[in-house]
């Protein structure tokens, strides 16, 4: 270091003090929660630039539904109408169920279940870094979302929320292979843990035993352990069982029922004080 | 006066962080070029008093937060290139644009390599070959980049 100009020698230092500051803040931002208040206030500044760069495709998607000629408009509103019937049919159905449900449960003296929250969100087009399944929706703090809420859209549990500012959020996927989810069989009730790995069309369910009664085609609900996720939404279904003689367990390969690579209106499920069954 | 022509570097660092996001098809998003990484580089050449690694710094944090990169992670990779870059620029500067298209894909390897050993020391799954793509698009765009931000240097009259 000696032999370096004097301008030199303070650039390294600059550069050595900013180098361990890098790997000091990597560490905390890992290990704690702390940063999050950072990311929060810096992500917040940066929203407009991502509503900016979502502009095009709103404004494309506007245009299309601007121009949609009359008669697919008047088509399009009658299947709704009718699929809008059907689901008020089951949903009487439903609400029947559920305060049948609430008697036994009374009955039996165990605590009630409420209803889940939900908020309607969309997608901000925008790409986040490649090796992770991240996508960023367009409502936050301001909206009641906090960290932790589970995030759906039509077909299944999608990811949960781990970012937030006051105008957008960021959800990790289930398909992240930084995520796993608690998940049920809904044929047999047994329990296992669908791990993401980088693929969309690919959850793992690992160390289930040989013995598990699992089948190809069985479907998968969240099971709501770990109080991260809501109960009893759909997440995946079963397309193939590798069995490995030599370690006794199964490889379970499943495909998540979410549109995760294509859904564009999502809805946040905020959970009830939950009151877990006995 | 003064703050006016830095507004420039500021507004073209600000391009970058927007190209950064801009939703690509799929299969195409991870050639992306590390658009703010070959803006920085630039500036670090020619105002290496001004943009240097406090700046590469910041904007890495920036970069971080919009990617949902650790905190520090691409600040980490920024720091160490500007670092390197401040070292050789001078001898680079009076090459020609193609060498030093071959020396910043050096740069971005560099900050490649970085970003996905960290990505590696966090247990995230092992880099597929796809990931070193994004230095060769780096290298190729070089050139135009060099070429405009030098133009717009010169119109705004920056030092």
């Amino acid at each position: 270091m000696n032999q370096l100009h004097p301008r030199e020698q303070n650039t390294l230092i600059r550069t050595l003090f900013l180098v361990s500051l890098c790997v000091a803040l990597m560490f905390v931002d890992q290990r704690f929660n702390h940063l999050e208040v950072v990311r929060s206030n810096i992500s917040l500044v940066l929203s407009p630039l991502r509503y900016l760069v979502s502009l095009p495709v709103i404004t494309v998607n506007w245009a299309n539904e601007w121009l949609s000629s009359h008669t697919d408009i008047l088509n399009e509103n009658a299947v709704l109408k009718a699929d809008g019937r059907i689901l008020n049919a089951r949903l009487q159905k439903m609400q029947v169920l559920q305060a049948e449900n609430t008697r036994l449960r009374n009955m039996l003296g165990s605590s009630r279940k409420l209803a889940d929250q939900v908020i309607v969100a969309e997608l901000l087009s925008v790409d986040q870094n490649p090796y992770r399944q991240l996508i960023e929706i367009n409502k936050g703090t301001n909206d009641s979302v906090a960290l932790g809420h589970a995030v759906i859209d039509d077909f299944g549990i999608m990811g949960q929320v781990i970012h937030v500012n006051q105008y957008t959020s960021t959800t990790i996927l289930i398909s992240d292979p930084e995520h796993a989810i608690p998940v049920q069989f809904i044929r047999s009730g047994t329990r296992s843990v669908a791990f993401g790995n980088g693929s969309v069309d690919q959850l793992e369910l690992r160390y289930l035993p040989a013995t598990a009664d699992i089948e190809v085609g069985d479907e998968l609900v969240t099971s709501g352990l770990g109080g991260r996720f809501p109960a009893d939404y759909p997440v995946a279904k079963v397309i193939s069982i590798t069995k490995d003689l030599t370690l006794g367990f199964v490889t379970v390969l499943a495909k998540p029922l979410a549109r995760l690579d294509s859904s564009r209106e999502v809805l946040v499920v905020k959970p009830n004080n939950g009151i877990a069954p006995e | 006066m003064l703050n006016l022509r830095y507004f420039v570097i500021f507004l073209s660092l600000l391009v970058g962080l927007i190209l950064m996001i801009l939703p690509l098809p799929e299969a195409v998003q991870i050639y992306r070029p590390h658009w703010v990484a070959l803006i920085l580089i630039y500036w670090n050449m020619a105002l290496p008093g001004r943009v240097g690694p406090w700046i590469a710094f910041i904007i890495g944090i920036i970069v971080d937060t919009s990617q949902g990169t650790l905190i520090g992670q691409h600040a980490l990779a920024l720091v160490i290139i500007i670092y390197i870059n401040q070292n050789f620029h001078q001898r680079i500067r009076v090459m020609s644009l193609i060498q030093q298209a071959i020396y910043v894909f050096g740069l971005l390897m560099i900050s490649q390599v970085i970003i996905v050993w960290v990505e590696g020391i966090m247990g995230r799954p092992p880099p597929i070959l796809a990931f070193f793509g994004a230095p060769f698009v780096g290298m190729l765009i070089w050139p135009w980049v060099f070429v405009i931000l030098r133009d717009i240097r010169r119109k705004a009259n920056i030092n």
